[in-house]
């Protein structure tokens, strides 16, 4: 729109910070530069722009000089951009007709020993600044209503503690069980290590609880078809004994748990002799036999190895925990662990491994290049550190073997189209920083579903997962910056779908149009990350206020 | 915003405006702001230094490096490198590149066109896919394969927009285009051919016994 | 950090301190008090120019005392909120020295030495104690000698010395090198100062110092005053130089340390000191090693410990990642002692355990992953605040709601509840937030139920 390029009049304010920058750049000379830049109309230079004073010169400029689009050449847009943007809004000026030039901190920081330099790149950064505003368009934020009900999947002890903690908001919350009953791992456990808190007892209050809430809503034998939509605007389909329903969601919380992994074909498991921990599990809740004298528990069964490397984590405790209980159960019952590392981390776990010594469970430490074999009556063991075989009478074989995932963890994840890892276990966010989180807004994670979790950590995680889940819902709306992804030309998109592939946010579908199949934007779930216009081979899709002509602009800034 | 929102063809077009160098510091791996976004840019940018090398530009004048923003030391380094190679190099088109000013910036007009191109952009953007789960018959590629992949597309589509580029200039036989270009004339041929079946091109009329392309106007 | 500081519904207390907590889940009073910066926080710009200027070097407790700052300082460079603090220990002014040199320099106007600190009253629904944990001080274990020999440091300094914005800028240069390094600089200073007064003296009698010194040792000038004086000075010069010239020669054969040992569960698992097991050190080792070996790829490193507990999702990968792309050894056994040999080189005596034998091991450098204490003040908190401790410090919690303190409406995260590392601390932190957002918002109708 070449008519419309006369009305555009750019203030630039200068910002001396102190002497952070003024003492190293010769600020008359910016003065004068930014004053000769294409529709620059007004220029000003401030001690501080952020300070209340720089910031009313802004305000004043907009109002006074008519400015419609704002530089300020300062420090960072880190800390300082949202400052300016507002101010700009406060003036009645569009927050997105703002554009910030960092003159400081790459520049004079810098470039203290070198003024003449210094102040060149200055102008270097502040023609581009200046080309790029003036393609700014304005933006408005994006807000989208929020459902207020959340669904959780999986009623295990991390689903439930997610789904209890929700009504305990206030918030109407959908469980999904695929199973008979709620309780999830837990219906299979004694009882729990290192409190020995009795497992069935547990469950049995968590379930009083869920199914007593007035603001829950069950489903059991029941399982997620389908799920569409986005944060705060999800329909899901959920089949149900009673039929299929279909329900408003805006949050969704993933605690579908793991499963044991069944070791076939190893150390002559037949669930018999040679069992797993779960199994034992059983035998400790309906009471041991007291004719099992012997048992020796083998750690490591099917995990830390080729198919499988990744360490359990709780395998360790729970043997620790089983070995005690049997010792409780037939007290001269004698009980070998061979083991490679004990992993008993943190405070109880450690606590209670130095517990199961004084109440004489015995330690083998065994190479992996070197397993224990299983034989008829005993167990043979190369004992790594006294450097000699061993013979351990054993009754009852217990093979410690991994959480493995749920066999349909695709399948939720196909459904919600968020990604899950080589082991088949959901991946978060943010492995450090977004451990509940997925990447994807609106979707949140918990329990064994992520990674083995003991009992303390499945609570703390339901809780954690339902607290992050309850910021949408407790807002109300989610409200986004529109920097976002559009589709600024729908005739060039073909609908192929290689930007849905690549979107790290699932923001991205193919929609059928009336124009045949077109990509769409979620906008409340894009980020604004740029891949999927770099991407797109019909150069149809852009970023706001990072448009391909606005880049394009600075780079022809820079260069002339 | 984020480094995956590099577009290769913004980047050659400002290397065809004149630019010496240009660095791309994203974050670390796994460290990523916006999830994958550096691995994209990563993979866009080995690319487009491939593409880059093969017109005859140093490919040493564009570097993808990774730094986080508490790396304060690193970053100085970084630059200071960076800034020492393209010295080193001089402007582009000169000593420093196989391809010399003024030819060099048509070679990266075709570069541009290229980028911009469907192909390339196509099999980038599915680079993630063909490496790790395999393509639609569930071929899976090495890095090492992807990269020949690559780089024979780069070969195809450069000659491509390069007898596009001569066409411009008016009608020629395929002997000609060979001769002016230092193409093979059988793959001269070849692309002629499939241009032909693309509708972009079309015989304006046999000279003697040797046919004559021309340029067929594209709606844009 | 960045997130905090820029929340609209966030009030950020930072260099404040609990003093007292009345009242119950759902209407606590507490009193919080703000220390003075002897800087206003509104006015200051964090521009850093008062701390450029300030004359007073203190060593700096965030590079773990490896780097210096100023009097007044910005706790580091990313710190929210980015004001400064005027340290009042060593503040010249405030020592009652002449000075005021950073309230020249700020043209913020930020500085005010006369500002006190301030009490505030807030009323709040729950409370959320985070207060993290300590590091282990490995002095207390004389075997490893880590208050002598130099080039023993914790996981934590090691992990400054690997930080490109560390005092090293990410080079893993030796301690006991950086000593050395740093007592040449100091003599180069002192050298030029004391040539300066010669040059004086060479052009005032127009001779060189070395030629007139050996007229004087053979007994010439005796009764010159002004020689005399010149002479002394000279002597001074030289003997200074010449310790100078010996270390440089031994600096010239500094390297960085290529030969790293990492000693795991120094603390922990310890009966004289922390039973329990601190969670996070063996991978903090590991990746201490696999970073050091990104920085130069002919560092070995040696890791000892009893197990290598590798637990979290993607660790045990990492782990055999380490070992087999960044020289990394794992060595099961305790490490007995460790002593200095020679250059400063550490070396590690230990029971390899699988081989049934006492072995010594020079090293370049020995890192100790300290064991994750709890923070000194916590009882005092503790008491302050209202809520039981366990029997090692750290607050106390149940498994089975593990963000709960004993007091109703007071929750805990992180390390403050027990060892843990950050995607833990991550999830827990959310976990006390939703423990704390139903108690402090509550329903609306529940609240009616609680008036009625």
């Amino acid at each position: 729109m070449p008519d419309k390029k006369e009305d555009i009049r750019i203030g630039v304010f200068l910002c001396h910070c102190g002497s952070n920058i003024a003492g190293y750049l010769n600020m008359e000379e910016l003065e004068e530069f930014s004053k000769k830049l294409p529709h620059v109309t007004f220029v000003q230079r401030n001690l501080y722009s952020c300070s209340e004073g720089g910031i009313n010169e802004i305000k004043k400029g907009i109002k006074e000089q008519n400015l419609n689009r704002v530089v300020v050449a300062s420090c960072t847009p880190r800390t300082h951009e949202p400052l300016f943007r507002s101010s700009c809004g406060e003036a009645g000026l569009n927050p997105y007709l703002f554009e910030m030039v960092n003159i400081r901190d790459q520049c004079s920081w810098v470039h203290m020993q070198e003024k003449e330099d210094g102040t060149t790149k200055a102008k270097d950064l502040i023609r581009m600044g200046v080309a790029k505003a003036a393609l700014l368009e304005p933006q408005e934020p994006i807000m989208s209503e929020v459902q207020i009900r959340a669904l959780v999947i999986g009623g295990g002890i991390a689903g439930m503690t997610a789904t209890l903690a929700f009504a305990n908001r206030g918030y109407e919350v959908v469980l999904v069980e695929k199973e008979e009953a709620l309780g999830g791992m837990l219906n299979h456990l004694s009882k729990l290590g290192p409190t020995m808190t009795d497992a069935s007892a547990l469950a049995e209050e968590k379930v009083r609880a869920v199914t007593g809430h007035s603001k829950i809503t069950v489903f059991t034998k029941a399982k997620v078809t389908l799920v569409q939509g986005f944060i705060g605007k999800y329909k899901v389909d959920i089949e149900t004994e009673s039929g299929n329903k279909n329900i408003d969601i805006g949050v969704i919380v993933v605690a579908t748990g793991g499963r044991a992994f069944v070791p076939e074909g190893l150390y002559g498991y037949d669930g018999k002799r040679v069992i797993t921990q779960l199994e034992l599990e059983v035998l400790l809740k309906n009471g041991l036999a007291s004719a099992i004298k012997n048992v020796v528990m083998i750690q490591c069964v099917g995990s830390r190895n080729e198919e499988r490397p990744y360490c359990s984590r709780i395998c360790c405790q729970t043997a620790v925990k089983n070995a005690m209980l049997i010792r409780e159960q037939n007290p001269d019952a004698k009980v070998s662990i061979l083991y490679r590392d004990m992993q008993m981390y943190g405070v109880e776990n450690e606590e209670m491994f130095r517990d199961s010594k004084v109440k004489r469970v015995r330690y083998i430490n065994y190479d992996p290049a070197n397993p224990p074999e299983v034989e008829p009556d005993n167990v043979r063991v190369y004992h790594a550190l006294l450097g000699r075989d061993m013979d351990l009478a054993a009754d009852l074989v217990v093979l410690s073997t991994p959480i493995v995932a749920q066999d349909d963890a695709n399948v939720v994840s196909q459904l919600l189209r968020v990604p899950i890892d080589e082991n088949g276990f959901f991946m978060e966010g943010h492995v450090k920083l977004k451990p509940l989180d997925f990447a994807t807004s609106g979707i949140f994670l918990c329990g064994s579903a992520r990674f083995p979790a003991n009992i303390r950590e499945a609570v703390a995680q339901g809780l954690g997962a339902a607290s992050r889940a309850s910021i949408p819902l407790a807002k109300g709306s989610v409200v986004v910056e529109p920097i976002i992804s559009v589709l600024a030309n729908e005739d060039a998109c073909r609908g192929c779908g290689l930007c849905v592939a690549l979107c790290p946010y699932g923001a991205l579908e193919i929609q059928n149009t009336e124009k045949g199949r077109k990509v769409h934007v979620i906008d409340v779930a894009c980020k604004g990350c740029g891949v999927c216009a770099a991407t797109c081979y019909q150069h149809a899709l852009s970023i706001n206020s990072f448009t391909d002509k606005q880049i394009e602009a600075q780079v022809e800034a820079f260069l002339n | 915003m984020c480094t995956g929102r590099v577009d290769p063809v913004i980047v050659a077009e400002a290397f065809k405006k004149g630019l010496d160098g240009l660095l791309v510091v994203g974050c670390h791996f796994g460290e990523c702001n916006y999830v994958s976004g550096n691995f994209q840019a990563k993979a866009k940018l080995d690319m487009t230094r491939r593409l880059i090398k093969h017109v005859g530009v140093n490919e040493e004048r564009l570097s993808f490096q990774q730094c986080s923003s508490g790396e304060g030391a690193l970053f100085a380094e970084i630059v200071g490198k960076f800034s020492k190679t393209i010295r080193e190099l001089g402007p582009i088109g000169g000593d420093g590149d196989r391809v010399k000013a003024p030819e060099i910036f048509k070679k990266l007009e075709a570069a541009e066109a290229v980028l911009a191109g469907e192909k390339i952009r196509w099999v980038i953007g599915k680079r993630t896919p063909f490496i790790e789960s395999g393509n639609m018959y569930g071929e899976v590629f090495t890095e090492h394969e992807f990269n020949r992949a690559i780089d024979m597309i780069i070969v195809e589509e450069i000659e491509v927009q390069e007898i596009l580029g001569k066409l411009k200039e008016g009608a020629q036989s395929v002997k000609d285009l060979a001769k002016a270009l230092s193409i093979p004339s059988e793959r001269v041929f070849r692309n002629i051919t499939a241009l032909k079946r693309k509708g972009m091109i079309k015989l304006e009329k046999v000279s003697g016994r040797t046919p004559i392309f021309q340029l067929v106007p594209q709606e844009v | 950090m960045l997130d905090v500081g820029r929340h609209p519904n966030i009030e950020l207390l930072a260099y404040s301190e609990v003093e007292n907590v009345e009242g119950e889940a759902g209407d606590f009073k507490v009193t919080v008090r703000r220390k003075t910066r002897y800087v206003e926080e509104d006015k200051c710009t964090g521009c850093g120019a008062c701390a450029e200027k300030c004359p007073t070097v203190v060593p700096d407790a965030f590079n773990e005392g490896l780097g210096d700052r100023r009097a007044i300082y910005s706790y580091f460079a990313q710190g929210i909120p980015s004001t400064h603090t005027i340290d009042p220990d060593h503040c010249r002014q405030l020592n009652g020295k002449k000075c005021g040199i950073c309230a020249k320099t700020c043209q913020a106007e930020a500085i005010n030495f006369d500002k006190e600190d301030r009490i505030v009253e807030l009323n709040v629904g729950a409370i959320i104690v985070a207060a993290g944990y300590d590091v282990f001080d490995p002095g207390r274990i004389p075997e490893y000698r880590y208050n002598e020999i130099p080039n023993v440091v914790t996981a934590i300094e090691f992990e400054r010395l690997l930080s490109a914005s560390g005092p090293t800028g990410g080079h893993m240069d030796r301690p006991s090198d950086r000593a050395v390094v740093a007592e040449i600089e100091a003599l180069e200073k002192k050298v030029r100062k004391s040539q300066k007064a010669l040059d004086k003296l060479e052009e005032k009698f127009n001779e060189p110092s070395a030629a007139f010194y050996k007229k004087f040792q053979a007994g010439q000038y005796q009764d010159d005053e002004d020689r005399q004086k010149w002479a002394d000075k000279y002597a001074a010069h030289l003997a200074v130089i010449e310790p100078l010239e010996e270390l440089k020669k031994k600096a010239a054969g500094f390297t960085v340390a290529k030969r790293l040992a990492f000693i795991q569960c120094v603390g922990s698992r310890d009966f004289r000191f922390y039973p329990f097991c601190s969670g996070y050190c063996c991978m903090h080792s590991i990746k201490e090693a696999m970073i050091a070996h990104e920085h130069e790829p002919e560092t070995t490193s040696s890791i000892f410990g009893m197990d290598i507990r590798a637990v979290g999702k993607g660790f045990e990968e990492y782990k055999i990642r380490g070992g087999n792309n960044s020289n990394i050894t794992y060595v099961r056994g305790r490490v007995a002692e460790i002593t200095e040999g020679p250059n400063n080189n550490p070396i590690v005596t230990y029971e390899d355990t699988r081989e049934r034998k006492v072995k010594s091991q020079e090293f370049d450098m020995v890192v100790l992953a300290t064991a994750c204490a709890p923070i000194k003040g916590i009882a005092a908190l503790a008491k302050t605040v209202g809520v039981e401790l366990d029997k090692y410090n750290f607050i106390k919690t149940s498994s089975l709601s593990p963000v709960d303190t004993t007091t109703p409406g007071i929750f805990v995260c992180g390390c403050a509840e027990s060892p843990m590392d950050v995607p833990e601390s991550v999830a827990q932190a959310s976990s006390a937030a939703e423990r704390a957002a139903e108690i402090a918002f509550q329903p609306e109708l529940e609240k009616e139920k609680a008036v009625a």
